[in-house]
């Protein structure tokens, strides 16, 4: 079996956990650096698939441990794709993200669940460069988004909560437009062969607007990736959608992951989470409540009063996403 | 997707080129607003068109001036003022700030069309205005009606800059930039032909059309050039520096 290294501690033990993301099994090593022990046989039914990243690429993230053991000096380090320190944002004197750490490693698909006004979008901002901290900060893959702004956005690959493209240019416009802005040259003949594989081939001289949500949806996916980003970030990329469509954008966000990207997503859908999402985080009040695997959350959670409260039958993330934020409705 | 770590963020050439062409389309779509901001220096130019009109307002060069600017004031205040401000509130410039691209380059392409926009209507009008007003401009005047272009234009920008950068909603700066461009048209209207008394042709002639008219006046007329010339340049250097300053300070890329 494979392990990835999941967190490394201050007396040089390291957590580790299986590849296959939606296992839930974390190990602590027994020794501060030393060697990495590994007694679990095979994989679980039913486990997501490795992702399909090229070895070279997957080499230095991944702890090799297959049944056997692996010498410190073989073991790279944890390839932390996205990097929050102690992140605070305001508007004004309202308080929106209060010191919050996160970190998301390669290959990984992470849900930020939080009711609204919780500030997912504020954190999914701050990451995008869009709105300056007021302390903290933001690493892509190692680079300061205040302080290399355009090298680290190159890095990432945004599908915001409402995508608005000039409503003046075609499909075909936008898409060259934003491959440019990615330093991505694309030929005509390149641009139509992508449109028909995501089956817009005869909406290229539309207006985005004429489009509908799900094709808009297909295209702000086509542009968020045009450049091969190491992390995509999706804001509520279901809403509005309906069952195919929400379908058809989940499995094109598998693909994605098992091409060796990391996606970073926000949801108001706890099934969808609970069944897409490697970890969860739930935010709520702009501070950071829980980050765990959506199994995890539940087991840990599953026996709280809050949640018992609120469960009908078998404990899901819901019931502990309300038991944990409260049932009232915010705006 | 891959995981290989780029020097540098992609080149700048590239970034500006993709924008500019970008807004090139949207400028050719837009080409309708364009035909509009002509619409109404021509309309100046055929009611002025009688002798008695052209020593009101100081002789022809000054008709065409004026005819010029606001054309230039139409399409800077009402129209640039107005397409960043809409951008602004359907999150056009979120999306494009998301991107490795540098605001300004984001800004200078924007402003990069509509100097050419500002071009095209000042060519189109004095060459409708000085074949109504008998004016026979040489090459050399064309040059520089086309450098004021660029200057009168700058003027106009800035304060549709300055008024993106105070209001932020897209129905305000509506509303807001109609009211300023009325007001400046009839000011410079009645005001400049002596209308309103001779302070207010002193106030008229100060205003940001005022000067662009004075500006254009001496270029298409050389023979009447004064110190005024100068001065109008300066005064004009000046609303550029201040209203840019203010749309800048205070410009925010998103509305809410």
């Amino acid at each position: 079996m494979t392990y990835i290294i999941a967190e490394e501690h201050d007396d040089g033990s390291l957590l580790l956990r299986p590849e296959s993301s939606s296992q839930t099994i974390l190990e602590r090593t027994p020794e501060p650096r030393g060697l990495i022990a590994a007694d679990h046989q095979g994989r679980l039914e039913g486990q997501r698939p490795a992702p399909t990243m090229p070895m070279s690429e997957r080499q230095p993230e991944r702890a090799m441990a297959t049944g056997s053991v692996a010498r410190k000096a073989d073991r790279p380090e944890p390839s932390l794709i996205l990097e929050i320190r102690d992140l605070s944002v305001a508007y004004g004197t309202k308080t929106a993200v209060d010191d919050v750490n996160l970190q998301i490693i390669r290959g990984e698909i992470f849900g930020l669940l939080g009711p609204n006004g919780a500030g997912k979008t504020s954190t999914l901002s701050a990451i995008e460069g869009l709105i300056k901290p007021r302390s903290g900060s933001v690493l892509v893959d190692g680079l300061d988004i205040r302080r290399d702004p355009s090298q680290a956005k190159a890095k990432l690959g945004v599908q915001l909560q409402a995508t608005s493209f000039q409503s003046q240019l075609t499909i075909r416009q936008i898409v060259r437009l934003y491959a440019g802005l990615y330093g991505v040259k694309l030929s005509d003949r390149e641009i139509t062969d992508s449109l028909q594989a995501i089956g817009l081939g005869g909406e290229a001289g539309k207006p985005f607007k004429q489009l509908s949500g799900g094709q808009q949806q297909r295209v702000a996916l086509y542009i968020a990736v045009v450049h091969e980003p190491v992390l995509l970030l999706l804001d509520e990329p279901t809403a509005g959608l309906d069952p195919q469509s929400r379908r058809q954008l989940w499995s094109r966000i598998e693909h994605l992951r098992q091409q060796g990207g990391s996606i970073l997503l926000t949801t108001h859908s706890m099934e969808e989470a609970q069944a897409v999402c490697d970890r969860v985080a739930i935010i709520d009040r702009g501070a950071l409540l829980t980050t765990e695997t959506p199994h995890d959350l539940i087991e840990k959670h599953k026996d709280d009063p809050r949640v018992r409260k609120v469960a009908h039958g078998d404990v899901t993330l819901e019931d502990v996403f309300i038991g944990l934020t409260g049932s009232e409705i915010r705006d | 997707m891959t995981s290989s770590r780029p020097a540098t963020g992609p080149p700048i050439s590239l970034i500006l080129t993709s924008l500019l062409r970008a807004d090139f389309f949207v400028f050719l779509k837009n080409r309708r607003v364009l035909l509009l901001s002509t619409l109404l220096p021509v309309f100046l130019l055929v009611t002025t068109s009688s002798s008695k009109a052209v020593q009101h307002f100081g002789g022809a060069a000054f008709i065409v001036g004026l005819a010029i600017a606001y054309g230039l004031a139409a399409t800077s205040i009402l129209g640039y003022a107005l397409t960043v401000a809409r951008d602004r509130e359907q999150g056009v410039f979120q999306r494009l700030r998301v991107t490795p691209a540098p605001t300004w380059t984001i800004m200078s392409s924007r402003l990069a069309m509509q100097v050419v926009a500002n071009l095209v209507i000042a060519l189109v009008v004095v060459i409708i205005g000085t074949r109504m007003h008998h004016l026979s401009p040489s090459v050399g005047q064309y040059v520089l009606v086309l450098l004021v272009s660029i200057l009168g234009g700058a003027v106009f920008l800035s304060i549709g800059q300055a008024l993106v950068g105070l209001v932020k909603s897209a129905d305000a700066v509506n509303a807001v930039g109609r009211i300023i461009f009325v007001a400046l048209v009839v000011l410079a209207s009645l005001g400049a032909s002596g209308s309103l008394g001779s302070l207010w042709e002193s106030i008229a002639r100060w205003t940001p059309i005022g000067l662009v008219m004075t500006l254009f006046a001496g270029v298409l007329d050389l023979t009447a050039r004064s110190g005024r010339d100068t001065l109008a340049l300066v005064v004009s250097v000046a609303y550029i520096i201040v209203f840019a300053g203010i749309g800048i300070r205070w410009f925010q890329w998103d509305a809410r």
